[in-house]
């Protein structure tokens, strides 16, 4: 499941073997680092860990970008709000930080995959949130914001610095916890339906694109 | 904090505890140095906003799986007091490891003065 870059190398010795890696999003790990009034769950995200680990996967948990640039008491925020040259180069910076680990386990044959956090103005796979009048200050409930197919800032920078390295896209998906009505069921049909599907378990074994 | 469910509780802990033994992280790229760094700044944000963090460590492990001698100097640049250590131990019984652990955990928190003031 998942890109390999090894071009189908022999499997080696048991410690030597591919492995199915999780690259999970900080925060399906540890809801502590949610925006203020945006934790589902005391801890980790106990689904997505289920699902993942019936499936054989390696969990690696990504770092947060929003939590070490604007803290744990930060309100919450649209894609355009962070869309800022400052947040983008701290999450390059990450991106460089974490890309040499993602590197080593494609290049040893492992199978990666990508989980993040669908509505998500920075680690949103499939979706993000948007509102790009959103600024001063806060007015919940009555704030309100659209959903938009696209990546989030983090995921668009862990990408880019992938690519730059000529490494291939790695399936993924977005739980999708911050779509406005979370449904714990549907996400979690939805994340097995990924992991299940026929494109996320062949992957690109074979043919993804190799660096020299 | 109306409709929020975090735990406010929250431990450090190693790859080896997380992970299966036999899926243990193979020879792969030290790309600790700036990671280190993003974690002390997290546990350094937590610690002081009212979370109780503790770390989890495995008797054996190289470093104990924490990597403590690089993190504990960074955390003390940013200062915050080390957080309670537990080392759990292969070796020993399962079930009195397990009652062992669990009497760490329930024994510490934040004082409950300080969990007025953050945790509303």
């Amino acid at each position: 499941m998942g890109r390999r870059i090894d071009r189908g190398r022999k499997r080696g010795t048991e410690q030597n073997a591919p492995r199915k890696v999780a690259l999970v999003a900080n925060c399906l790990l540890n809801q502590n680092a949610k925006v203020c009034q945006g934790a589902h769950y005391p801890g980790l995200v106990s689904p997505v860990v289920e699902v993942l680990r019936k499936r054989g996967y390696v969990l690696q948990q990504l770092p947060c970008p929003e939590l070490a640039f604007a803290g744990v008491r930060r309100w919450w925020a649209v894609y355009e709000q962070y869309d800022t040259p400052a947040y983008r180069t701290h999450c390059r910076r990450l991106a460089q930080a974490i890309a040499p680990l993602i590197e080593g386990y494609l290049r040893r044959g492992d199978e990666v995959i990508l989980i993040g956090l669908d509505g998500s103005p920075s680690t949103g796979v499939r979706f993000t949130s948007s509102k790009p009048d959103w600024g001063g200050r806060p007015n919940r409930p009555e704030d309100d914001w659209e959903i938009q197919p696209r990546r989030g800032i983090w995921i668009e920078e862990l990408e880019a610095e992938l690519a730059r390295r000529g490494l291939p896209a790695l399936p993924a998906t977005g739980w999708a916890l911050d779509m406005g009505r979370f449904d714990e069921a549907g996400a979690r049909r939805d994340l097995e339906q990924f992991l299940d599907s026929p494109e996320t378990t062949e992957g690109s074994r074979d043919d993804g694109p190799v660096a020299p | 904090m109306n409709g929020d469910a975090r735990g406010w509780r929250m431990a450090l802990v190693p790859d080896a505890l997380i992970n299966p033994p036999e899926q243990a992280r193979a020879a792969l790229p030290d790309v600790l140095g700036v990671l280190e760094a993003v974690i002390a700044d997290q546990v350094a944000e937590y610690a002081h906003h009212g979370y109780a963090v503790v770390a989890v460590g495995v008797r054996g492990e190289p470093g104990e799986g924490l990597h403590w001698r690089r993190l504990a100097p960074l955390l003390r640049h940013r200062g915050v007091a080390l957080p309670p250590r537990y080392l759990v131990r292969p070796q020993v019984d399962a079930v009195a490891e397990a009652q062992r652990f669990a009497a760490f955990l329930a024994g510490y928190d934040l004082p409950a003065e300080e969990q007025r003031r953050w945790r509303v």
